[in-house]
């Protein structure tokens, strides 16, 4: 199969920027509604920064695809969180994101969205059951315009503190990325958006608070879905996938493709408490997928430092 | 270096005892590192008589920046606590202590009544919407009892004159309270110096940080 890359008009700049900022006035918006009603919630803010190590961004399959980049990572969270009732929480908040990388410049982004939750405990103190269901949403703006889009997350958590040092938390989410432009088939009957992803994950994550300020996790995620991978023009992989587009992020010529895969995630975390707002955070995580079919398994390994301040 | 500083504390309370006019138990506590340790309740047992009766005592313990303040409040049984609310959001104040079983349901400012402690007993306070937030009532059974500062120290003044069982208890020792009474004959006009050292159990409390990606308590 000969595969024959495509040159496409892509959004302007300008109309990309323009979204943007209609989104910030929004969220912007919603923030001084919420500062400004007679709620008597309690207001949350989080920030997260650090670096972000994958040694296999562009999800390759063969060594030659694998490539790696470290991230300089930021998240904010600001929101509002109103007691309905005794025993549930509704939270609105507002969500900051970016990426930076070395390398791969590709992918810098930044990324504006909300969330909404409703957290239920179902008791009295510190060992009651909880609930929180949560729904999200965020546009990225990535430095390679064909990966802007929205991605959306809904699902439920439940968990509980067994003891005073360990707490248990299984979950469900459904996630998807809705990319704001489609290229041009690169193959005759092949849709041409290939970052438009969506799967469900099932996880379970334990935390053990080894001393009085260092908890330690251990995490594992299951997914089915489908993802996306980047490769040199490669006929046999695109058989499998029923979307691909140019991808230059990592070289001219690279191409990517979507393909259905169940992708699994175990991670071991650290996080030391420095002050009553403040901890630093080491995260590694292996991820590997096996497609639903005859290909390979992909897999990358995770690595991240950040520092948190919560207020 | 710890050794020097607790001699030197224990030199400063024997020189202020020895001063005094009333009878009194200067009391020190330390840590098994020898450092000082504070928030420990001391308390005076008379082995014979009965205390004065108590009239109505309102204490206070707040909340302040997410935190019980103080961290440990010794009452005496029969005493009112009011929970004032200094923070701007609300808070769910509760016990489940077998010495009182009490819930305070979502507030804000002050709450209307006062609760009653009449039962001696070690009572944790806990929040339902902040899982950190921890405090202890020592409600005591008698009205000689005193809780240790910075320093490690407290002076228990005007004691009658009599024989005493004193005790002292930290909301993460070891042990059980009982373990630690020692008897003191307190003469008029004759201090006396008890000392002890504790060995602590590690506090474990719900982390106020969440982890990365996950929303915390909210």
């Amino acid at each position: 199969m000969r595969v024959s890359l495509v040159s496409v008009k892509p959004m302007t700049r300008l109309r990309r920027r323009s979204n943007l900022i209609r989104l910030t006035i929004s969220c912007l918006f919603c923030l001084v509604t919420l500062a400004s009603s007679p709620a008597r919630g309690e207001w949350g803010f989080d920030a997260t920064g650090g670096f972000a190590y994958d040694d296999n961004l562009s999800n390759g399959f063969e060594a030659v695809d694998r490539k790696a980049d470290t991230a300089a990572v930021v998240d904010l969270s600001a929101g509002l969180y109103e007691p309905i009732g005794g025993s549930s929480t509704l939270g609105l908040s507002l969500l900051a994101h970016g990426d930076a990388y070395f390398h791969y410049t590709g992918l810098d982004n930044v990324g504006l969205g909300a969330r909404a939750q409703l957290r239920t405990k179902f008791g009295l103190g510190p060992r009651a059951p909880w609930l929180v269901i949560a729904a999200q949403g965020m546009y990225h703006d990535y430095q390679y315009r064909y990966q802007d889009g929205w991605q959306y997350e809904a699902g439920a958590t439940l968990g509980t503190q067994l003891n005073e040092r360990w707490l248990l938390r299984g979950f469900t989410r459904y996630d998807a990325y809705v990319a704001s432009q489609t290229q041009p088939p690169l193959i005759p009957g092949m849709v041409g958006s290939p970052y438009d992803v969506y799967g469900w994950n099932l996880g379970a994550q334990t935390t053990f608070l080894a001393t009085g300020v260092d908890r330690l996790s251990l995490s594992y995620t299951w997914r089915t879905g489908t993802v996306t991978s980047v490769t040199q023009p490669d006929a046999e992989i695109l058989e499998y996938s029923d979307r691909a587009a140019p991808d230059p992020v990592f070289g001219s010529g690279g191409i990517a493709y979507r393909i259905n895969a169940n992708t699994q995630t175990i991670g071991i975390g650290w996080s030391h408490t420095l002050g009553q707002r403040t901890a630093v955070d080491f995260l590694y995580a292996y991820r590997w997928s096996q497609p639903q079919s005859d290909l390979g398994q992909y897999y990358a390994n995770l690595i991240s430092l950040t520092f948190t301040y919560s207020y | 270096m710890a050794a020097l500083g607790r001699y030197l504390t224990l030199l400063a309370c024997l020189v202020s005892a020895s001063g005094a006019q009333a009878a009194k138990i200067s009391a020190l506590i330390f840590g098994a590192d020898a450092k000082p340790l504070p928030n420990a309740v001391v308390v005076a047992v008379p082995e014979e008589g009965h205390p004065p009766p108590i009239g109505k005592v309102v204490e206070v313990v707040d909340q302040i920046d997410k935190e019980f303040v103080p961290y440990v409040k010794p009452i005496r049984a029969g005493s009112y606590v009011q929970f004032p609310n200094k923070d701007n959001i609300r808070h769910h104040v509760y016990s489940f202590s077998p010495a009182k079983i009490f819930e305070l349901p979502l507030y804000k400012g002050t709450p209307s009544q006062p609760v009653l402690f009449d039962k001696p007993g070690v009572i944790k306070l806990g929040c339902n919407i902040h899982d950190w937030m921890i405090g202890y009532l020592y409600v005591a059974e008698t009205p000689y009892f005193g809780k240790t500062a910075g320093d490690g120290r407290v002076d228990l003044d005007e004691l009658p004159a009599g024989r005493y069982q004193v005790r002292v208890w930290h909301p993460r020792m070891e042990g059980s309270e009982d373990a630690t009474v020692t008897r003191v004959d307190l003469e008029e006009a004759t201090p006396a110096v008890v000392e002890w050292t504790l060995k602590l159990n590690p506090e474990y409390r719900p982390q106020r940080t969440p982890l990365p990606g996950e929303p915390g308590y909210r």
